[in-house]
């Protein structure tokens, strides 16, 4: 790969290639991948033993460190050996129809499909543990119900990136050994922004206050319900350095086959979203952030997990595709995502006056607007929002009446969108033109469909006789190639590959 | 209707055509439900009057408590079940529930991506089934009860048929 700039934390101590293909054609994981999974179990195992040290009043000696290492040897050492017979049974492999197969299991066999015309992701991320050892993990997901998503860990970080490529060539229906296509950065967060804008945000104090209550209500009961709190949760106000950790270095880069999100302190996360993936778009700009300007940018993309499907070691509990940045920034930005749409060109309707009786603080901003490509809405007085929903991306539409607004004469029109944190929600529109708006839009939607082209990219580049690898002309309008926001302009170097590509067709899990 | 509702009818009214409307035997089905609630509710109240200590009044009025919200239960259920309504159009489907939080919900045939026929125990003894709709959205929400057996699967196989011939991708 080209360009491939040195991570910091990385020590280049694993040998590369070890996890080539057998005569079958089948591959493995990384050899070393049982020894990163145990050792994964350290900050756990040594929170649990520093707690249950305190709790049996164990003096800190010799001694007590000594058998605290031994346990974490025996953690490390069962950790290790359950993973390593995981990884004697997991193999690999792209089958004759250029699906990726994977087979799996210890004590139920388990062999997976992913049909990769399906394809909605692919993720490369780097757990701090596996980047320290210059690895990384590719998490694929395809559009399916439930358990369409297969994690492969771990590759060195070269491997998962050849692989990611591979994977998105062969779900483009083109050559796989094509190269990684190049890219041209549009955006990097810088860190001061970043902390600015966590520092400007409610739930930081409210974090603040949480943790200090905490603490005290420890050590005034001298007792260890805090403690025990702590260990389990986590101290409240670290949330904030998480999310820090989560968005440091935020980069936005822009390349054939989608936009390319790059984050991470810690751990590393490399995403792509190709446009015409993007499901919806949410802004979100807390009050503090109001004087400056800023804004976050949330996005719905099909399959990726949503909030509740995250666990606790995913990259992504929201999809974030700027974390903060001015108004400008993120609305040209956005254009990038939808194609040919002006936010600011949009008109708006109000909702009625009479709304105020039904939502007394931010009736003055409920406001819908539609024109020929996306729907539009706006809600929150404190915290405010503008939710948009391409037309041609709409899945349904609802209208919805609780006793409060029929008493008044209103309804909200609702236009679902695939599940994620953006939800377009006309509220407390008049009844009857909730109900024109709905149908109204019912119609858009089936326009918009009929001539959505969006979704053939591929199809597209390929007729051109294009590769999808072929460099990209530098758009006009933002970037040009230089950053928008402060910092980073100038030699802004191809950090590696990034991550998923969506493939939008009808739902359909995995073939077992 | 009183004049107040005039707006909500404008607002869920049928989009032409008259709103199909679904069997009277789904309100049977969840009266046999609300039955067993009922029971176990009268025998709750019941079982008050035996505890020690407690005067018996507290059994009476929980007891008149539980059959006054089952009376008024027992009520809603058939307005419930009277709100039920779809309709199908050229390109979508419109379906329409609700007394107290009324909804209307139209789904695009292109956007269908599984449509289900289910029917439970009681509903299948009372030769009644339900037609769901799901498409890519998890908010969409829906589903038509209380269809007879042949009525349900015909609804299905027409749904599923349109929405190949109009699928749409995501």
């Amino acid at each position: 790969m080209s360009g491939q700039e040195q991570d910091p934390l990385a020590f280049e101590v694993v040998p590369p290639g070890r996890s080539g293909p057998d005569e079958h054609g089948r591959r493995r994981v990384h050899p070393w991948t049982p020894f990163i999974a145990g050792v994964r179990w350290w900050p756990g195992g040594i929170i649990a033993g520093v707690t249950l040290a305190a709790q049996l009043d164990v003096q800190v000696g010799q001694g007590a460190i000594l058998v605290g290492l031994a346990a974490l040897v025996v953690v490390t050492l069962l950790g290790t050996g359950f993973a390593y017979l995981a990884w004697t049974r997991l193999t690999f492999w792209f089958d004759d129809d250029g699906d990726l197969r994977v087979d799996s299991g210890v004590i139920s066999r388990n062999e997976r499909r992913l049909q990769l015309s399906r394809l909605q992701s692919v993720d490369v991320l780097q757990p701090l543990v596996a980047r320290v050892a210059g690895m990384a993990e590719v998490r694929v997901e395809v559009a399916g119900a439930g358990d369409s998503k297969i994690n492969l860990r771990f590759l060195t970080l070269r491997e998962a990136n050849e692989l990611r490529n591979e994977i998105i060539a062969r779900s483009a229906g083109v050559r796989h050994d094509v190269e990684e296509a190049p890219e041209n950065v549009l955006v990097r967060v810088p860190a001061g922004d970043l902390v600015v804008s966590l520092l400007l945000r409610a739930e930081t104090y409210a974090l603040l206050v949480l943790t200090v209550v905490v603490l005290a209500v420890t050590i005034v009961t001298e007792g260890t319900a805090g403690l025990v709190l702590i260990v389990l949760g986590g101290i409240p106000v670290f949330q904030v350095f998480a999310q820090f950790s989560r968005y440091y270095d935020f980069t936005v880069a822009e390349s054939p086959d989608g936009l390319r999100l790059r984050h991470g302190l810690l751990q590393r996360t490399r995403q792509t979203v190709p446009p015409g993936r993007v499901q919806a778009v949410g802004f979100v700009q807390p009050f503090l952030w109001r004087t400056r300007g800023w804004v976050r940018v949330r996005l719905n993309v099909a399959g990726v997990s949503s909030r509740s499907e995250g666990r606790g070691d995913e990259s992504y509990s929201e999809n974030v595709l700027l974390p903060v940045a001015p108004w400008p920034v993120a609305l040209a930005i956005v254009a990038r995502v939808l194609p040919g749409v002006d936010l600011g060109a949009v008109p708006t309707v109000p909702a009625p006056e009479r709304a105020r009786r039904r939502a007394w603080i931010q009736w003055r901003q409920l406001a819908v607007g539609w024109d020929d490509e996306v729907f539009i809405t706006r809600s929150g007085r404190i915290v405010e929002r503008w939710d948009v929903v391409p037309h041609a991306r709409t899945q349904s539409v609802r209208v919805t009446q609780g006793p409060w607004e029929r008493a008044l004469g209103l309804a909200s029109m609702h236009v679902d969108s695939t599940p994620g944190v953006v939800k377009v929600v006309g509220l407390h529109r008049d009844a009857t033109e909730a109900r024109v708006l709905a149908q109204e839009q019912a119609d858009r939607a089936a326009t918009a469909r009929a001539g959505d082209r969006s979704l053939r990219w591929v199809a597209q580049q390929h007729l051109a006789g294009t590769a999808p690898a072929a460099p990209v002309s530098a758009p006009s309008g933002v970037g040009d190639g230089s950053p928008i926001l402060g910092s980073g302009a100038a030699g802004v170097a191809d950090l590696g590959a990034p991550s998923s590509a969506v493939d939008a067709h009808p739902r359909e899990g995995p073939e077992p | 209707m009183a004049d107040e509702t005039r707006t909500i009818d404008d607002a869920f009214s049928p989009p032409g055509q008259s709103w199909m409307r679904v069997s009277p035997r789904l309100a049977r089905a969840y009266r046999i439900t609300l039955g067993f609630w009922a029971l176990v509710a009268v025998a709750v109240a019941v079982g008050l009057a035996f505890v020690p200590g407690l005067p018996d009044a507290v059994s009476a009025v929980v007891l008149l408590l539980a059959l006054v919200v089952i009376a008024w239960i027992w009520w809603l259920i058939g307005r419930r079940v009277r709100s039920w309504g779809y309709a199908e159009r050229d390109d979508d489907l419109l379906v329409t529930r609700g007394i107290m939080f009324r909804r209307l919900v139209i789904v695009p045939y292109g956007r269908m991506q599984l449509v289900d026929l289910r029917a439970g125990p009681i509903h299948r003894w009372l030769g009644i089934a339900t037609v769901q709709l799901h498409t890519a959205a998890a908010t969409t929400d829906a589903s038509i009860p209380g269809l007879t057996p042949a009525l349900a699967a015909d609804l299905r196989d027409r749904l599923a048929r349109r929405g190949e011939q109009r699928s749409a991708g995501l």
